[in-house]
């Protein structure tokens, strides 16, 4: 068995695990609360990992990405609301169309920014989005968030139980990573490397860089809007929190401690930041701040992150 | 309407004072600090506890930018000293800082801060309203103006008649020529920082007695000082005067005369800023092609 074939069949292998938690868990105390803290995982594995596809794989580090996320949730529990239906298929259309054409509008400005600035205007650019959020309060709900968001069906099958929902979440999850694998792999996600690696020799090999940017740009957003979708759906609620400065804060830091353009770094990165986030809050006050001195040291010592040191690990113990 | 305009200029010494320092460490050290919004934070609950304890405002005006500039001094060379060329780590670390700083703040229920909305009364004698043109407006906002402009006007000697100042702006066109002419550019990296956190801490004292002192000011502050400094042109002094002087009476007319799209005002300018004119008003570093 070739080494790709073998790390395929791993995989698939730790898909399942993970989405039969809820079934093989069933007998433990805790099974439930450990499903929604998973369920929350992937959500954020999902988000982070459409981030990745820019901070990691083409070296556009953005601040701005909740704007998608929060958008896409916006979008779902909205025209769910205004439809009167919660056919998952209309609630993903919609936040994957809002969160598309909000990046496209976002991204056709920040695309034209160098380094560092490109960081600072998704910064400011998102932070837009969120006071239109909060101002537009006969539509959003303003302060007081989006609440009473129906838990979907799909095409007449019912979602609203827990361990539906989780699967629908896995199952998500796992397409997305297969898309983000597969475009990495692509020529496409090729320039996109090439880009973060030198994008002025891009530009002279006749890569219209630009457009490639600002293409990442859009299927991040619909990624993390659909990310954002599953969230209204899992809470019932869209929180302003959910477009703000924080929720692209945290998944940046996701994405860095879990590893910035591995496959399985939002993941490893999710389930760290959400076990400090979610368990570790609960036991002590301070959970934020070990979350800042964590990612610090991360980025200090171990840009690699999560993913990379697993690696290395893997490497020193191979025969 | 001259009451708005004096409002819209009082903001606009205001972000001043506070998009100075974050130009200044950027034009030295090309490090965006993201965790500028979290000084202004801080400087001003310090400014809050101070004036508790002193009972007086004006020591809190002279404290909290020591206080500030001793925590840069510490930062610099702990955090970024060790990532130097590496400035988008730099970066990501200021965003771990800030993150550390606000929760600091947020527990410290003890020192009187914590997560409720905190205020800071205006300095005795000038907590009255003083006539203009024939209405009264709020003499505290005319110091603010007064203090933005003195301010800028020391700066700018600072920057041009000093042997800091010459180092400064040596340091700005190129820090590696300048350390290998025998500057500890060492020495003076960690000093930016530590004069960025202090106007940071200045600024933040400045604003606690208009605006207040609550969770989420941090991000407030720093989404207004990066549009500042993005308008006006990063790493020069200039820059952020020009920057502040159209940000802030846009934003306080905005506010008045459309008040949903207050926000959408100040970000049309931005954008119409990096589409035809991508250094800034004033800047020397482009933005974006």
């Amino acid at each position: 068995m070739s080494r790709a074939v073998a790390g395929s069949a791993a995989a698939a292998a730790a898909w399942i695990a993970i989405a039969t938690f809820p079934q093989w868990s069933r007998e433990w105390d805790s099974s439930r609360y450990a499903t929604s803290v998973i369920r929350d995982i992937l959500i954020f594995a999902i988000f982070a990992g459409s981030l990745d596809l820019l901070v990691g794989r083409a070296g556009l580090p953005s601040l701005g990405h909740a704007a998608f996320f929060g958008g896409g949730a916006y979008a779902a529990a909205i025209v769910g609301q205004r439809l009167a239906t919660n056919e998952l298929l209309v609630g993903l259309a919609a936040a994957a169309i809002v969160a598309g054409l909000l990046a496209l509008v976002i991204g056709a400005l920040a695309v034209r920014a160098l380094g560092i600035f490109f960081l600072m205007l998704t910064l400011a650019l998102a932070q837009m989005v969120y006071a239109i959020a909060f101002q537009a309060t006969e539509l959003t709900g303003g302060s007081n968030g989006f609440a009473g968001v129906r838990r979907p069906s799909l095409l007449g099958i019912d979602l609203a139980s827990a361990d539906a929902l989780y699967l629908l979440v896995a199952v998500i999850f796992g397409l997305v990573t297969l898309l983000l694998w597969r475009v990495t792999r692509s020529p496409y996600g090729r320039a996109l490397a090439g880009i973060r690696e030198n994008e002025r020799r891009m530009r002279a090999l006749g890569y219209d860089t630009r457009t490639l940017k600002l293409s990442a740009f859009v299927l991040a957003g619909v990624l993390a809007g659909i990310a954002g979708a599953l969230s209204a759906y899992a809470f019932g609620f869209v929180s302003p929190n959910d477009v703000a400065l924080g929720t692209s804060v945290t998944g940046l830091v996701i994405v860095l401690i879990g590893g910035a353009g591995t496959l399985f770094g939002p993941l490893l990165g999710a389930a760290a930041v959400l076990f400090i986030e979610r368990v570790l809050s609960s036991a002590i006050g301070f959970s934020q701040t070990v979350l800042g001195v964590v990612f610090i040291l991360f980025v200090v010592f171990a840009r690699q992150g999560l993913a990379g040191l697993l690696r290395d690990a893997y490497a020193r113990v191979r025969p | 309407m001259l009451q708005q305009a004096l409002n819209g200029i009082s903001f606009g010494a205001l972000l001043f004072v506070l998009a100075a320092g974050l130009s200044l460490v950027f034009g030295m050290m090309d490090v965006v600090n993201l965790a500028h919004g979290a000084f202004y934070m801080l400087g001003a609950y310090l400014a809050l506890s101070i004036v508790r304890w002193s009972g007086s405002f004006w020591i809190a005006l002279l404290v909290v930018p020591l206080v500030l500039a001793a925590l840069g001094l510490l930062i610099e060379p702990l955090l970024l000293r060790r990532l130097r060329g590496r400035h988008l780590d730099q970066v990501l670390v200021t965003i771990g800082l800030s993150l550390v700083i606000v929760d600091f703040i947020r527990l410290r229920d003890d020192w009187g801060w914590g997560g409720e909305v905190r205020s800071l009364a205006v300095p005795a004698g000038l907590d009255h309203s003083i006539a203009v043109a024939g209405s009264d407006y709020p003499l505290y906002r005319l110091f603010v103006i007064g203090f933005g402009v003195a301010l800028a006007l020391t700066l700018g000697l600072i920057h041009r008649r000093t042997r800091i100042g010459a180092l400064i702006r040596a340091g700005v066109g190129d820090a590696e020529m300048l350390g290998a002419l025998g500057v500890d550019t060492d020495r003076l990296f960690a000093r930016t920082f530590a004069a960025g956190a202090a106007l940071a801490g200045l600024a933040g004292v400045i604003a606690a007695p208009v605006f207040g002192l609550q969770p989420g000011m941090d991000v407030d502050a720093l989404i207004f000082s990066l549009i500042v400094v993005v308008v006006g042109g990063l790493g020069s002094l200039g820059g952020a005067v020009a920057g502040s002087a159209v940000v802030g009476p846009a934003d306080t007319f905005g506010t008045v005369l459309f008040p949903q799209f207050a926000l959408a005002l100040i970000f049309a300018i931005m954008a119409l800023v990096l589409l035809f004119r991508p250094t800034g008003l004033l800047g020397r570093v482009r933005i974006g092609r």
